[in-house]
């Protein structure tokens, strides 16, 4: 940490000597290990058993539940991105490396680049140094100490766990993720933050056959620090996989109240709410919530904050990705909109304070190449009572989504309209499941399905930056 | 910093053999990426990124273990060697199939490029020009344009590769491209329309045709033309399809269906196909790394492997798979250079480099005027392919065409079917090839973007179902 401030302090004071008005750096740090096991056994029912005699059969059975085709990798990565400020105007520049002569390079072609653009008017000032600092985020020992071999035998168990759950399992798949990471931000305008953390990550799945009949599913499981124990998600992610035997279609297009299991709500809830509270999108003129603070944009049982603070949260640091403190900021107080998310820049834009949510994340880019962004650091919908027993009694008739969805990222961010499908949903009538459903199309509009809340269950989940309940909501059109 | 990673690689092949190693290979790496972004006049965004790192893949009895790192000094070396074995050892134990790799001739090659207005000889002041002249074009040609967004990417710099067999190879991979892309407006219709151009080329590729300004004009015209347009109809019709879409036809939904770790495991609708007549002796399909004209140029794929030119599909007939050494073994087949990483952090799995449906006879214009009735789709943008060869387009723009005429524009319209399916009736194949790539994106698969070439002629299909408004 020490080399990562000091050399951050030599970057931004470099940027200046060069012309800069304003420069700050962010460091980054991560040991990466990736582990995917592919069982093998299921195969060999059908395949390479087939033929044998009976005890062999058995005693290559056992030998082969234990194989399949494992996937590792791991390694080390780090690297800095640098913002130059000159005249208003802002160069990006990063490089794969912390290394002092690769670092001061990547500090001259950030120069170069503001001195290229014109000034930004709505340009006022990086982040000034702001204390308290927030909670530093979990750091597991356990968790950096972690070698492949072991996170391989983790996989493997899942894998035969799941396998023996049931004869009709034909093949499972587990990865676990784990990574251990360390950041610093330092600036010209006197800030200086660094702090480090974990996180692990296991996601099983299953798929299963009963005479033509297909299903799939699975279960996952995101934590800042080790489990040791992954069984019951493995024997969750069959369990999940076999109540979808005798699927049906439904006799006639449904529409109406759906339950959502958390792990569906989440996808839709990360995907459109992140783009409709980003500031930025607000003040660009594309957010459904422009205009509308102070106003009612949700049920009264609906509330929603973002919590940088929360003990255990994927998000938690001292610091966002810019050195502004975390902090919470509510989002929706009991249906009304009471805030939006700011980063540094959009936050100036209108004489306000940052709310900590600028963030280096993307998909398959390395945090250190991503300028920040308006990000949730922990989004939490408030929990209210029930499990989703409890709430499918209150639902009573209509339709049940478990699992995971597919095509939501593919919403109509904007104007919040999605379409996608379900693999794992179910008729309900009378408060039980009537029948499991194929493949069904989900369409609505997330911000009028907001509006339509009927009940909300205390069974939330950490998906990441994301904590939310199970649901019901109204408004739903459901068709096979 | 070159000498370093090449010196850096020796010693890490060097290390493996003292730990055990039955094959050690490293990749490394040393690129940048710039993008630029213009919005209405305005340059939006400008980034550079460096990418420089090495990343190792251990063979240990039958297991094999993949390791990274971008510290890059000789003790980090030593350690992401040791964890790679570390990793293979532990896989070996668990795995069903002994990873065996094919035999290939070791080989010793430097790959130069040189090219006129290299990017890297271009100052960033003429690349941001590129952008804004775009915008001015667009935005000046039309008071219906309402938004103008202009990009220019550019991608170069060094891939090394070295391996435990003697073979010590590395290339200059280049990659430039620019887009335009408009909206335009009038009443409550908003519709969008885009040109785009890349290659592996210096920066003399934007002029004349794809100079900024006629790019801008094209992405303008097709815009306001598509104010105007239709909805396309839904049903089942005969159709032209355009080199871009024809490209994505080649690549998204037959495609992968050749790779080989999906065939090896069974997944693929080809597997055990080789031989088999799939369509119209009209249909090739091939894919290599260093097509005449057009494309992404790529001399070696990231097991150190030549690109070997591929007819996947031969007059109809499935020819052959894609493969990496391991998928080549496994099918007793001939390497053919298709391994491939996104960069140093990922191991090198089966992937395409530039796909496309090979030239026939037909003028474009002959191609078109016997379609009776039916429609004219360009380009794509995107859609979804699932394993069984069952896919779902959507062409940007189109044209309805009657007795060999185009009559009128049509909006984005989707297609659907099957490759199978499609590939038993083409019945015409132009002799106009054009291979398109962009730094924009790329293919992805399993996690890993990488940048691929894809195209063909304009091509004839009977039959498509199209599916009414996209």
């Amino acid at each position: 940490m020490e080399e990562f401030l000091e050399i951050g302090h030599k970057a931004v004071n470099h940027a200046q000597k060069l012309g800069a008005d304003e420069a700050d750096i962010f460091l980054y740090r991560e040991n990466h290990v990736s582990v995917k096991f592919v069982g093998g056994i299921f195969a060999s029912r059908g395949g390479a058993v087939k033929g044998m005699k009976g005890t062999l059969a058995r005693v290559g059975e056992f030998w082969l539940k234990k194989k399949g085709l494992p996937i590792t990798s791991s390694g080390v990565k780090a690297g800095i991105g640098i913002r130059a400020v000159i005249n208003k105007a802002t160069g990006f520049s990063s490089v794969s490396s912390v290394e002092e002569k690769n670092v001061l390079e990547a500090v001259e072609e950030a120069v170069k680049i503001a001195k290229i653009r014109p000034p930004d008017p709505n340009w006022v000032s990086l982040p000034e140094a702001k204390k308290p600092f927030g909670k530093s985020g979990i750091y597991d020992k356990k968790v950096s100490d972690l070698d492949a071999g072991k996170m391989l035998d983790q996989c493997v168990d899942c894998c035969v766990t799941a396998s023996d759950f049931d004869k009709r399992i034909t093949q499972a798949m587990a990865m676990i993720v784990s990574t251990s990471y360390s950041f610093a931000v330092v600036n010209t305008n006197g800030v200086e933050v660094s702090d480090k953390g974990t996180t692990f990550e296991a996601d099983i799945g299953t798929k299963a056959k009963s005479g033509s009949e297909e299903v799939a599913s699975g279960d996952f499981l995101i934590s800042r620090t080790f489990t040791e124990d992954l069984q019951s998600i493995a024997t969750n992610a069959a369990m999940k996989t076999l109540e979808c035997f005798g699927k049906k279609t439904l006799p006639e297009k449904y529409s109406g109240q759906v339950l959502f299991e958390n792990t569906g709500w989440y996808q839709l809830f990360s995907v459109i709410l992140t783009y409709g509270i980003s500031a930025l999108n607000l003040q660009e003129n594309r957010s459904v919530y422009k205009g509308k603070l102070g106003n009612q944009v949700a049920s009264d049982n609906v509330s929603i904050m973002d919590d940088g603070t929360l003990s255990d949260g994927y998000g938690t640091s001292k610091a966002d990705d810019e050195g502004v403190p975390r902090q919470k900021t509510p989002v929706i107080e009991k249906g009304v909109l009471s805030n939006v998310l700011y980063d540094n820049y959009t936050a100036k834009r209108e004489r306000k304070d940052s709310t900590g949510n600028a963030s280096r994340q993307w998909y398959a880019v390395a945090r250190y190449a991503v300028q920040p962004l308006i990000r949730p650091s922990n989004l939490i919908m408030s929990p209210d009572k029930g499990n989703l027993e409890d709430l499918k009694g209150i639902l009573k008739e209509g339709v049940l989504v478990k699992g995971q969805l597919i095509g939501a990222l593919h919403s109509n961010t904007i104007t919040g309209d999605f379409s996608v499908t379900a693999d794992n949903a179910f008729k309900i009538e009378k408060g039980e499941v009537a029948f499991p459903l194929k493949a069904c199309t989900l369409a609505g509009n997330f911000y009028e399905t907001l509006n339509h809340v009927i009940a909300i269950g205390n069974d939330s989940r950490n998906f990441g930056n994301f904590v939310c309940p199970s649901l019901i909501v109204d408004k739903i059109v459901v068709a096979t | 910093m070159s000498l370093q990673i090449e010196d850096l690689m020796s010693k890490a092949i060097e290390h493996s053999s003292k730990i055990g190693a039955r094959f050690t290979e490293v990749k490394g790496e040393d690129t940048i990426t710039r993008n630029i972004e213009a919005i209405n006049n305005e340059i939006r965004t400008v980034s550079q990124i460096r990418n420089v790192g090495i990343g190792v893949r251990v063979f240990c009895g039958k297991g094999q273990g993949f390791c990274f790192s971008n510290v890059l000094d000789e003790a980090n070396t030593f350690r992401t060697v040791e964890t790679a074995a570390k990793i293979a050892k532990a896989s070996a134990k668990k795995t069903l199939i002994n990873l065996k790799l094919a035999e290939v001739t070791s080989i010793r090659e430097k790959k130069t490029t040189k090219v006129d207005k290299h990017p890297r000889d271009v100052s960033l002041d003429d690349k941001k020009d590129l952008c804004m002249r775009m915008c001015k074009t667009a935005m000046e040609s039309s008071k219906r344009i309402t938004s103008v967004t202009s990009r220019f990417g550019e991608y170069f710099g060094t891939i090394y590769y070295s391996n435990t067999e003697g073979t010590q190879v590395s290339y200059e991979p280049l990659l430039v491209g620019t887009g335009a892309s408009c909206v335009a407006k009038k009443g409550k219709t908003m519709v969008d329309a885009r040109d785009y151009h890349g290659a592996s080329d210096g920066l003399t590729t934007f002029e004349e045709e794809h100079s900024p300004e006629k790019m801008a004009e094209n992405a303008a015209k097709w815009a306001i033309e598509k104010l105007s347009a239709k909805l396309a109809p839904a049903g089942k019709f005969d159709a032209l399809v355009d080199p871009e879409l024809a490209g994505t036809l080649a690549h998204e939904s037959f495609g992968h269906l050749s790779e080989g770790d999906f065939v090896m495991i069974g997944g693929s609708p080809l597997t055990g196909k080789i031989g088999q007549k799939l369509g119209t002796e009209l249909a090739t399909i091939i894919d290599e790394g260093l097509p005449e004209k057009g494309g992404y140029k790529i001399y070696f794929d990231d097991e150190g492997v030549p690109c070997e030119k591929v007819e996947i599909l031969k007059k109809g007939t499935l020819n052959h798979y894609l493969h990496s050494r391991v998928t080549a073994k496994a099918a007793k087949m001939a390497v053919t250079g298709n391994a491939r990483s996104q960069d140093y952090s990922y191991e090198p799995i089966v992937r395409m480099r530039n796909t496309y449906f090979d030239v026939g006879d037909y003028k474009p214009e002959e191609a078109l005027s016997g379609l009776k009735q039916g429609i004219y789709a360009i380009d794509s943008s995107g859609g979804q392919v699932q394993d069984t060869g069952t896919f779902l387009f959507k062409a940007v723009r189109g044209y309805w065409v009657e007795n060999g005429e185009l009559k009128y524009p049509l909006r984005d319209v989707a297609l659907t079917g099957n490759i199978l399916e499609l590939l038993k009736n083409i019945d015409a194949v132009g002799n106009d090839l054009k291979i398109s790539t962009t730094p924009f994106g790329g293919c992805g698969k399993m996690d890993q973007r990488a940048f691929v070439g894809t195209g063909g002629p304009h091509v004839r299909i009977k039959g498509v179902l199209f599916g009414g408004a996209a």
